[in-house]
């Protein structure tokens, strides 16, 4: 009877570690995003947004990744949104998913557990159009009440994801440079 | 002399009605609204698992089919179980349907108006949404999960 309660322990102690490993193991995935992109020229300024991303970051290596639906983009000119669309900007009917994979290089500074803001680089790379290009960006990570809120802004070069525009308007309307904002709230 | 400057004042006035057609033609262009997804006819109508599992077995298929290059991409009534439902950093609702045998579903982000019209859902409840597709389901290596497709522009019809 003695033996059987011993064992029994064990089976549950041993379930309990393994479950708590599993669990240290799994990544913490958001939807709650917005992803920015401005342009500005003397022309006008073009803003774009998207809500609809999703997220995950692995809280023990720092890994982080999003998945970027492009035609969640939306504009405030649908004018410009079909153009964002169309072949020769993003082709999004066939690209329609952007990818951010990368790792926050000086995670172990970070404290998940307590309050904080920290600054840190992320270095990674960036799928657009089916072009790929490595990135090495600063950022900031907040830690408050166990609520995780990653934040960065950077510039993409339009050309090294294939999309360049010699005539027309766009080329004097659209920056060659266009400025990109992540933001992302993860709930531990 | 009387007959050259009737014609030049007939070419000058087509220029200056050449050139405000032009500019009307642009502002309307550059001004024309959204198209409003609720209004417009549905192109396809089907259950949230049917979506799932057209994607699952074929995404370049189900992108040709659903996508357009311009980014009017297809109006679909999805009807399924909810999952959950959220706010996103936009305000918006954000409905999840998923299948409880499916590994994916649809996030529906709902208009501002659906968004503040429509009563708290219940998990487990079946609806209809309408909505323009933006992207569909796979599986993505690197976040190590399935992708829920997704469709905004969206109100609860049913």
């Amino acid at each position: 009877m003695k033996i059987r309660t011993l064992k029994q322990t064990i089976l549950t102690f041993s379930i309990f570690l393994l479950s708590l490993n599993l669990f240290a193991q799994q990544r913490i995935t958001t939807t709650d995003t917005h992803i920015r992109f401005f342009s500005s020229t003397p022309a006008e300024d073009i803003e774009s947004n998207n809500f609809a991303s999703t997220g995950t970051l692995n809280p023990q290596t720092g890994e982080v990744a999003f998945s970027v639906p492009m035609q969640s983009f939306e504009f405030e000119k649908s004018l410009m949104q079909r153009h964002f669309n169309q072949r020769r900007f993003l082709h999004t009917s066939e690209h329609p998913i952007a990818q951010l994979v990368g790792k926050v290089e000086n995670f172990d500074n970070v404290d998940l557990s307590k309050n904080g803001l920290y600054d840190v680089t992320v270095i990674g790379e960036m799928t657009i159009k089916g072009e790929t290009n490595s990135f090495k960006e600063p950022g900031t990570i907040k830690v408050e009440n166990g609520k995780i809120t990653a934040n960065t802004k950077f510039f993409i070069t339009l050309a090294d994801y294939g999309i360049t525009f010699s005539r027309g308007k766009p080329s004097s309307n659209i920056a060659d440079k266009v400025e990109v904002t992540v933001l992302a709230e993860f709930a531990k | 002399m009387n007959k050259r400057k009737k014609i030049l004042r007939i070419a000058a006035i087509v220029v200056v009605a050449g050139l405000l057609i032009g500019a009307g033609i642009a502002y309307y262009m550059y001004n024309l609204p959204h198209r409003d997804v609720q209004s417009t006819p549905t192109d396809y109508k089907l259950t949230v698992s049917e979506l799932v599992s057209e994607y699952i077995t074929d995404m370049e298929t189900a992108n040709k089919k659903y996508l357009a290059e311009d980014g009017n991409s297809k109006i679909l009534e999805v009807t399924g179980v909810v999952l959950r439902s959220r706010t996103n950093m936009n305000n918006q609702r954000v409905i999840v349907l998923q299948n409880n045998e499916d590994p994916a579903g649809v996030n529906a982000t709902l208009t501002q108006l659906a968004s503040e019209q429509t009563p708290e859902l219940q998990a487990g409840q079946q609806i209809t949404v309408k909505g323009v597709i933006r992207s569909g389901v796979y599986y993505d290596e690197n976040l190590g999960m399935f992708i829920n497709a997704n469709i905004d522009n969206a109100a609860i019809i049913q």
